[in-house]
């Protein structure tokens, strides 16, 4: 299949070189990413970890071009990425990118269908047919298809968040962003939530994760620590699991 | 207490953003301040009944009014006392006859005749007003009857300017309309019932209890009060009742009592009728306040809501310390109960201020005419301070419950587990829709009726007339009935006609061979006064029913009376002595007439009629077309530009002269008062004025109105502005974050911007429907009495909705804007 493909080739999706952010308000220079290099590569499955305010949050952004780096290279499949416009940079957020924040971020007076489709109505190669299929076979996948006309409102945490990882993989990013995804939820929806990567992940998703929580940490293959805005560990999982026992 | 320490949080709030609190109390403060002055106004004016030293209101019966020529019409005696004698629901009843005025010949040196506004009332009047003589006596029963001595009971006025406020007046003798009147009392300074009365006089025997009709116009009013446990509603339904059979029974000749519809009879608050013509142009007046008031509501709550969203957290976090939700809100209340507060004191000012211009104004719109009611004199009063009292309260709960209402209904878990929001609820979503709707509607509705009332009353007061009216002077010229008596149908009645012409021609002789007076004008109405129209047949083309014919206004000329107006004769003649007849036989027509009826440019020598129920005249010939002329005031439905002249009658007791002078005005003044002592000393010339104040004293009114309606005007439009801005900027930065999840889901600035103006636009359309809905409805209201020019219309209708739209696009836009160049990140996570 293809994604067994794309496996086996070991491409490479994300090259951060030299990045560091800044932030400047009128009393306080924040450096919240210090003299990143970092590589992602296609399917593999990352999570990030470090206590709050470390810049877990900024180096998501970053990745997800949600923000811009105040120095260094940032080579997304291999362009580079300071040298898109902003519509450019919109049409690789809608394309390449999924995402999945901590408050869910349903658009509220849209049912979950519609939240589902938004980002597809933001492309023009796709048939309202096509969208139509997609946006339901997401929604199989999250196991939401029997809630697809109702609000957000009306949906529970758990329930809120799956939704909004079917609107993250609906497009077949190249890579899933997921900003403590379990960090509005309760345990046993947090568990539903992760076994829900999890999946994504075998299935050959690439999927990067922010997580405070060091048990989801470990369900990654490949384990990042940030401190102060550097990255002070970068393990496999495997290692990690083996060091503590 | 704790209250204290709330009391000082919140000041310490509204001192920390002064140009906030300065802003939003000026709001509260105009808001208030024009609705208190107009509610005060109007109380004055209309609403609050005429009680007389008495509990129970003063009632007016008479005629219709007759919006056609925006006057009382009396009604015959006969009729209003079938409806006291049949309708058992009076408690007090009495007539008079009133408008008229009396010549009264003074005492001394000073002898020329002054005119006062008379009354002949029935003897009652006195004891129904509550009010005593402070000298001599009242009216008695035994006044009235035939044969009794001419008596008048003088105001104080008069007593004071005419008699030097002689003591010893009473019981002697004085000359009223050239007649020996015997003085019986004298009333106490103000009184003035039944409106604005300077001398009383028994009315005659014949009206109090007459047994036929009278076969002419005029007639009499009634004042009346109800019986206990009778209302208004009732006497309505009876009244109409009883109108409906006395319709039935007039005579063909009498049929004009009744208009079109059948009304005669009506029963009125006393007050209104005296405001009938301006009627419209108060009600639309208070109905722009009111919006204006809630404009202000909505601007002051939007502003507060704002705030409370910058302080949600700070809420949040009262809140998760354990402070009583209901302790916060008072919190939150306590701020707008300072802002209301303050400026609710400052509407008081400005309410109390602008009463105050407005009395001026009363005094300046009759300071010639003397028509002034005696209530037409406002001020605040406990009653318009219990008004402004519960405005407060209310404004307090509606600028700051609901905010705080609404800022305490939010996630607060949510807000303080992310420090975020998180997308704003879908309720609080529909909650802003509807507030830019109304927004819009509102602002649409205030904009469109205060620009097309301001519109109107200024392009009235700058109307064109058709007349010249530089170094002219105007005067009513009034002939005592006494000495110039008119007994109809009589042997006399030809030669009786004839002294009163002659009166008139040799003033005007007289005036024209003094060196200062270049020309002299009689007409029974001149341009910019007058109006109203009449049905007219065209010989040869009548129509079948009465109103398909056209119809005109038509005046009556002294001959030789266009060159002083500056009006020219385009063709044919002028009248001469050859015209002169009780019933005249020709006729004399505006250009635009011609044109309009005769295109073929045949219309001299072609005859008309006036006709209408009632009517019996001769066919008149056209001999001549003058020059257009517009009678009546520019912005009355009742001007006409289209006029047709007729010979001054010799049946004219007064007629308006106009003199074209050389020289000084008060020259001019004085020719005129000594020409006519040198004629007649009874003979009074009363509303002496220049042209120009005649045509503008009906406009002092309206453009006192006008300025007060662009002072709205831009009150509207400020509050408009800033409103809709903060309304939707409010509105859009509450969805900032759901515009970083669009631009995280791929959205371009493009599609981003174009979803929130799309949006914008939908509820701007349906805000503009609902407000030109409105705004149509009022002027619908406001064309009954006013007329509404093109340009009008055009800057109402069009030019204000598209300043809203203008307005509501960039208020949306700018906001937009700035959150979609924001990073995505940014927008993501702003609070
Ligand atoms: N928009 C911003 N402006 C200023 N400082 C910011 C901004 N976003 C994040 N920071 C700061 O950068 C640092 C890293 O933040 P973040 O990436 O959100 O941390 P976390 O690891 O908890 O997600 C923090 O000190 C934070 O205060
Ligand atoms: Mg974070």
């Amino acid at each position: 299949m293809d994604t067994n493909n794309k496996k086996t080739e070991k491409r490479l999706l994300v090259e951060f070189k030299k990045i560091k952010k800044v932030f400047t308000t009128e009393t306080v220079e924040t450096r919240a990413l210090d003299n990143i290099n970092l590589t992602i590569e296609q399917g593999e499955y990352l999570s990030i970890t470090g206590p709050s305010g470390c810049g877990k949050s900024t180096l998501l952004s970053l990745l997800g071009l949600l923000d811009t780096s105040s120095e260094g290279d940032y080579y997304l499949a291999g362009h580079q990425v300071a040298n898109l416009s902003r519509d450019e940079r919109a049409k690789i957020r809608n394309k390449e990118i999924g995402f999945i924040f901590q408050a869910f971020n349903l658009i509220s007076d849209l049912t979950v269908a519609e939240n589902i489709e938004l980002p597809l109505s933001y492309r023009d190669d796709i048939s309202k047919q096509e969208r139509n299929t997609m946006v339901r076979e997401s929604l199989k996948k999250v196991d939401m298809l029997h809630r697809e006309n109702h609000f957000p409102s009306q949906l529970s945490g758990g329930q809120q968040q799956r939704v909004a990882i079917a609107r993250a993989i609906s497009g077949n990013p190249s890579i899933i962003l997921a900003d403590e995804p379990t960090g509005n939820l309760d345990s046993k929806n947090a568990q539903r939530i992760m076994a829900l990567l999890d999946e994504l992940h075998h299935e050959g998703a690439t999927i990067c994760m922010v997580t405070h929580d060091p048990r989801s940490a470990t369900r990654a293959q490949r384990m990042i620590e940030v401190f102060d805005g550097k990255i002070v560990l970068d393990q496999s999982t495997d290692k990690l699991s083996a060091i503590a026992v | 207490m704790s209250f204290s320490l709330d009391i000082k949080y919140a000041a310490r709030l509204l001192f920390k953003k002064p140009l906030f609190t300065l802003l939003t109390v000026m709001i509260v403060a105009i808001g208030l301040g024009l609705t208190l002055y107009t509610y005060s106004l109007l109380n004055h004016l209309i609403f609050s009944p005429l009680t007389l030293n008495n509990q129970k209101p003063v009632i007016a019966i008479e005629a219709e009014f007759d919006y056609d020529n925006m006057r009382r019409p009396a009604a015959d005696p006969i009729d209003l006392f079938r409806v006291k004698s049949e309708l058992d629901l009076f408690d007090g009843f009495g007539i008079y006859s009133g408008g008229g005025t009396a010549l009264i010949s003074g005492s001394g040196k000073d002898s020329a005749a002054r005119k006062f506004n008379s009354t002949f009332a029935q003897w009652n009047i006195f004891q129904f007003a509550g009010v005593q003589p402070i000298l001599g006596r009242g009216l008695q029963p035994e006044d009235h009857f035939e044969g009794a001595e001419p008596v008048i009971v003088l105001g104080y006025k008069a007593w004071k300017s005419a008699f030097s406020a002689d003591k010893d007046i009473i019981g002697t003798m004085i000359r009223v309309e050239a007649k020996a009147t015997r003085v019986i009392g004298v009333m106490p300074e103000g009184f003035a019932f039944p409106a604005m009365a300077e001398t009383w006089q028994p009315i005659s025997y014949k009206n109090l209890a007459p047994t036929e009709r009278q076969p002419i116009y005029g007639g009499v009013f009634a004042y009346a009060r109800l019986k206990d446990g009778v209302n208004f509603k009732q006497l309505e339904k009876e009244l109409a009742n009883l109108n409906q059979k006395i319709v039935q029974t007039l005579p063909e000749v009498m049929k004009f009592r009744a208009n079109s519809t059948g009304g005669y009879l009506k029963a009125y608050d006393y007050k209104k009728v005296y405001v009938l013509q301006h009627y419209p142009i108060f009600i639309s007046m208070f109905v722009v306040v009111f919006l204006i008031l809630l404009l202000a509501c909505i601007n002051i709550s939007n502003l507060l809501l704002a705030r409370v969203n910058e302080r949600l957290k700070e809420i949040a976090i009262r809140i998760a310390l354990g402070v009583p939700r209901a302790r916060l809100l008072m919190q939150m209340l306590w701020e707008s109960i300072f802002i209301c507060g303050v400026g609710g004191f400052l509407a008081l000012l400005i309410a109390g201020w602008g009463l105050e211009l407005s009395n001026g104004v009363f005094e300046q719109m009759f300071a010639v005419n003397q028509q002034q009611p005696f209530w037409w004199q406002v001020s605040l009063d406990s009653e318009a301070i219990v008004v402004l009292i519960l405005a407060i309260l209310i404004m307090i709960v509606f600028t700051g419950l609901w905010p705080a209402l609404r800022a305490m209904s939010g996630d607060f878990n949510a807000i303080l587990r992310d420090g975020t929001r998180g997308a704003i609820s879908k309720k609080s979503l529909r909650m802003n829709k509807v507030i830019v709707v109304t927004e819009v509607f509102l602002s649409c509705t205030v904009l469109v009726i205060a620009t097309i009332l301001l519109s109107t009353t200024y392009s009235a007061g700058q109307a064109d007339y058709g007349v010249d009216t530089e170094q002219r002077l105007t005067a009513q010229i009034e002939l005592p009935f006494k000495s110039y008596p008119v007994n109809r149908r009589s042997a006399m009645e030809a030669e009786q006609h004839k002294k009163r012409l002659d009166f008139f021609s040799n003033l005007k002789n007289k005036l024209e061979q003094l060196p200062n007076v270049n020309a002299v004008a009689f007409m029974r109405s001149l341009p910019g006064t007058g109006g109203g129209t009449k049905y007219v047949e065209i010989e040869g083309r009548e129509a079948m029913t009465l109103t398909e014919n056209p119809s005109w206004n038509i005046d009556m000329v002294a001959i030789d009376s266009w060159e002083a107006l500056g009006i020219k004769l385009i063709a044919g003649r002028d009248f001469d002595y050859r015209d002169n007849s009780r019933r005249p036989t020709t006729s004399i027509i505006s250009e635009s007439l011609a044109k309009k009826y005769f295109p073929e440019g045949d219309a001299i020598g072609k005859r008309t009629r006036t006709v209408g129920i009632g009517y019996d005249l001769p066919w008149q010939t056209i001999v001549g077309i003058v020059s257009d002329v517009t009678h009546g005031s520019a912005m009355d439905v009742a001007s006409a530009k289209n006029t047709a002249y007729v010979v001054q009658m010799g049946g004219m007791r007064r007629m308006t002269i106009a003199i074209h002078y050389l020289g000084s005005e008060t020259m001019a003044r004085k020719s005129l008062q000594d020409t006519i002592s040198s004629i007649d000393g009874d003979v009074a010339a009363y509303h002496i004025q220049s042209y120009d104040a005649l045509i503008g004293q009906p406009m002092i009114l309206l453009s006192a109105v006008s300025k007060l309606f662009l002072f709205c005007g831009v009150m509207a439009v400020l509050l408009a502005a800033s409103g809709i801005y903060a309304v939707s900027a409010n509105s859009i930065i509450q969805r900032t974050q759901e515009i970083g999840v669009r631009r995280a889901l791929g959205a371009t600035d493009a599609k981003v911007m174009s979803l929130f103006m799309g949006q914008a636009s939908a509820q701007l359309t349906l805000g503009l429907l609902i407000g030109l809905t409105l705004s149509f409805g009022a002027i619908n209201i406001m064309t009954d009495t006013m007329i509404i020019s093109h340009t009008s219309y055009a800057i109402g209708l069009i030019g204000m909705p598209l300043l809203v739209m203008f307005m509501v696009l960039l208020a949306t836009y700018i906001p937009t804007r700035k959150i979609v160049l924001m990073e995505p990140s940014n927008a993501l996570h702003h609070d």
